[in-house]
């Protein structure tokens, strides 16, 4: 018999009382004599939080909450008996459903065998032998995959487009450009799972009828790279790539290019730029890829998350992947969820999940049990979304009506400790540094967005430069060259939209709340709360701190760094951020 | 090596070459900076110096980027569980306890992300 284990965890966060009842649960356990049947054990995290003590029997996943000292022996009884007690049952859990991540950490990557047991390059072996391209396209559209690099363009309609434009040579090409601060759904996806990625590629390519492929994965993803040539390698050997594919007139080869690691690469036409080994900068579109991409051959890019989709709608059905969703859109998305949550990580839900379970049910709430002030979407390209608007289920429409995008999946959580202005500073400084220079406006336009923020953040701002930055993000949004270009006033248009007091406190009162702006703020000792413990004295990097033990400790402003090293070390709130 | 056809995928859909008895460290790049490169190699010495009977393996990132390096653990009697904060330390009492003694660890299991 299968011994029965009972996971136990205290997911309050007053005290920790796990070990308190961990022991009243090995003497119930004694009490019934049901040592070797049943072992009682300690566990990290079990993915619920803020429902007391919650335990969690394995095999049978059962997970009970709000347990207390007279519910043990109680429970112990129906495990021993195999029974479920209905009213401690935990209901309306928030779970992942995971596609893209579906083998990540559960196969070896390195290991062809274990993608073949999980159904691996059946797919395409179904769409070699039992679809024609016209057929796989259908599939495609009753899927209702749209592309997961962040705009949303509906993949059967660029496979379909592709398909149609004549060219002798038709290439698919994969974007591993993966550049989003914060963002590693597809360097997870390429070292997780290759093998995934490189069906949906063939299987593209079968449809639109391209006999090579180009993998442009950027060159900071060593491990990456290396686990998707050794997949490619092993794919080759057993006749899944290259000529005749599993005995079918259908020839597809594949080949890595890599890029450099310039944020602009990830768009289209500069990446296609980039694999023609030109200098990497975007050209006006149209004429669009599908017609002229690729030594202007008809091409078709996708993201790693949509390629990686692809296999599993093939193994399940379009009908199957559309029922997962919402209306617009299908399926599921994965984001990387980062920054002051506690359980930072690889996230996968059906589209329609809202945002607030991502962070406090899955996610596990916000870092130091502080408060929740924004999520930022979409990374450079995005905007916030505040905490106002967190119900809002993930979908493109409705976080493109609150001004961000889903872009590729970054998801960075913020709390009172995070000013906007500086957070708008960050990514427009991003989008500065990244900018090709091709085009004025976004060459010029985030220039100029960028020191009038700086500006604002050194306490100089004026009100009008509220508005020039609301016209500067307009002429950029309507006359830049790419997406780079047009996304880029996305941060800064958002948190004016939803933090506007927060600029003005930092243009008409010269404060920053969450103390990052460094220029207007000040630290300055209490000496009335002061223990005179030194503990600042030895924490100051820069030795601002002087003073003795008779007389107190004053903080000399002009060696002042602002780092705020002091105030976060301080037992006593001596330290005043004014 | 020979070519596969389609009947040869389809039969290799139907076994699973996976072992009934594994562990399996999470090595992608997230895991491997957080230490699981010396925990897989802790794991693959001392399972062949104790001679013990289970297959330890390498596998990519199941997103649990705050508990990482993160194990997976499976013996036979017991329920697969996932252990995170793995270090060398824990990884040997995993060894002992959980693999030998088919006792739990305390304090280390996660809960899957997603139920198998």
């Amino acid at each position: 018999m299968e011994k029965k284990v009972i996971l136990i965890k205290d997911t309050g966060f007053k005290s920790d009382t796990t070990r308190d009842i961990q022991s009243l649960f090995l003497k119930a356990i004694r009490d019934i004599g049901a040592e070797e049947s049943i072992q009682i054990v300690r566990a990290a995290d079990l993915g619920i939080y803020n429902q007391g003590v919650v335990v969690k029997i394995l095999p049978d996943n059962t997970v009970y909450t709000h347990i207390n000292s007279d519910n043990i022996d109680q429970i112990v009884k129906a495990v021993h008996k195999g029974e479920v007690l209905e009213n401690l049952l935990l209901k309306d859990r928030v779970e992942q459903t995971r596609i893209v991540l579906r083998n990540c950490g559960v196969i070896d990557p390195e290991n062809i065998e274990e993608y073949f047991s999980k159904g691996g390059y059946t797919s395409i072996a179904k769409c070699l032998f039992d679809l024609t391209p016209a057929k796989v396209i259908k599939e495609m559209k009753k899927s209702g995959l749209r592309g997961r690099g962040g705009a949303g363009f509906p993949t059967w309609m660029k496979w379909s487009f592709a398909a149609n434009s004549f060219g002798d040579e038709k290439y698919v090409i994969c974007n591993a450009d993966e550049g989003d601060p914060g963002a590693y759904m597809d360097r997870s996806v390429l070292e997780g799972d290759p093998h995934s990625v490189i069906e949906g590629m063939t299987i593209a390519g079968y449809a639109i009828g391209a006999k090579h492929g180009y993998f442009y994965i950027r060159a900071e993803y060593p491990l990456a790279i290396e686990r998707v040539e050794n997949a490619l390698k092993q794919a080759y050997e057993r006749g899944l790539l290259g000529k005749n594919i599993l005995g079918s007139d259908f020839s597809f080869d594949l080949e890595i290019r890599l890029g450099a690691g310039a944020f602009v690469c990830g768009e289209e036409t500069a990446l296609i730029a980039s694999i023609e080994g030109k200098r990497g900068t975007p050209n006006p579109r149209p004429p669009y890829p599908t017609d002229s991409g690729l030594w202007k051959k008809p091409s078709i890019i996708n993201n790693v998350e949509t390629l990686a989709n692809i296999s599993a709608i093939f193994q399940k059905g379009g009908d199957w992947f559309s029922s997962i969703g919402t209306e617009k859109s299908k399926g599921t998305k994965v984001f990387a969820v980062t920054g002051k949550v506690k359980n930072s990580g690889l996230v996968e839900i059906a589209m329609g999940t809202s945002i607030k379970d991502i962070v406090y049910n899955i996610g596990g709430g916000v870092l130091n049990e502080k408060q929740l002030v924004a999520v930022q979407t979409g990374g450079p390209s995005g905007g916030v979304i505040p905490k106002k608007h967190l119900d809002t289920p993930v979908s493109y429409e409705h976080l493109q009506e609150l001004g961000s995008i889903m872009g590729s999946g970054g998801m960075i959580v913020m709390d009172e400790d995070d000013c906007m202005v500086d957070i708008s500073k960050f990514y427009l400084k991003f989008c500065v540094d990244e900018s090709c220079g091709k085009c004025a406006p976004c060459r010029i336009g985030g220039y100029q967005m960028l020191s009038i923020l700086n500006k604002i953040s050194e306490g100089e701002g004026e009100l009008e430069d509220m508005d020039k930055l609301h016209r500067i993000s307009q002429a950029m949004q309507k006359a830049s060259l790419c997406a780079l270009g047009q996304t880029a006033p996305n941060p800064v248009i958002s948190t004016l939209r939803y933090f506007e007091d927060e600029y003005k406190q930092h243009i008409i009162d010269k404060k920053c709340r969450a103390g990052k702006c460094s220029k207007l703020i000040q630290y300055t000792i209490n000496p009335d709360k002061c223990k005179r413990c030194r503990l600042c004295v030895t924490n100051c990097p820069v030795s601002a701190i002087t003073g003795d033990r008779e007389h107190g400790y004053t903080i000399d402003q002009e060696k002042c760094i602002r780092c705020g090293r002091c105030f976060e070390v301080c037992k006593f709130e001596a330290i005043a951020r004014v | 090596m020979k070519k596969m056809t389609r009947d040869d995928l389809e039969k290799c859909a139907q076994n699973t070459c996976q072992s009934t008895q594994y562990i399996k460290v999470g090595m992608s790049t997230c895991g491997i900076a957080a230490g699981a490169q010396d925990v897989f190699d802790i794991f693959a010495k001392e399972v062949k110096t104790r001679d013990i009977n289970v297959n330890v393996c390498k596998t990519g990132c199941i997103g649990m980027c705050h508990a990482e390096p993160v194990v997976e653990v499976a013996v036979e009697g017991l329920p697969a569980v996932m252990y995170g904060g793995v270090t060398k330390e824990v990884a040997l009492r995993i060894l002992e306890e959980h693999v030998c003694g088919k006792r739990f660890v305390n304090d280390h299991i996660f809960d899957l992300p997603v139920r198998r």
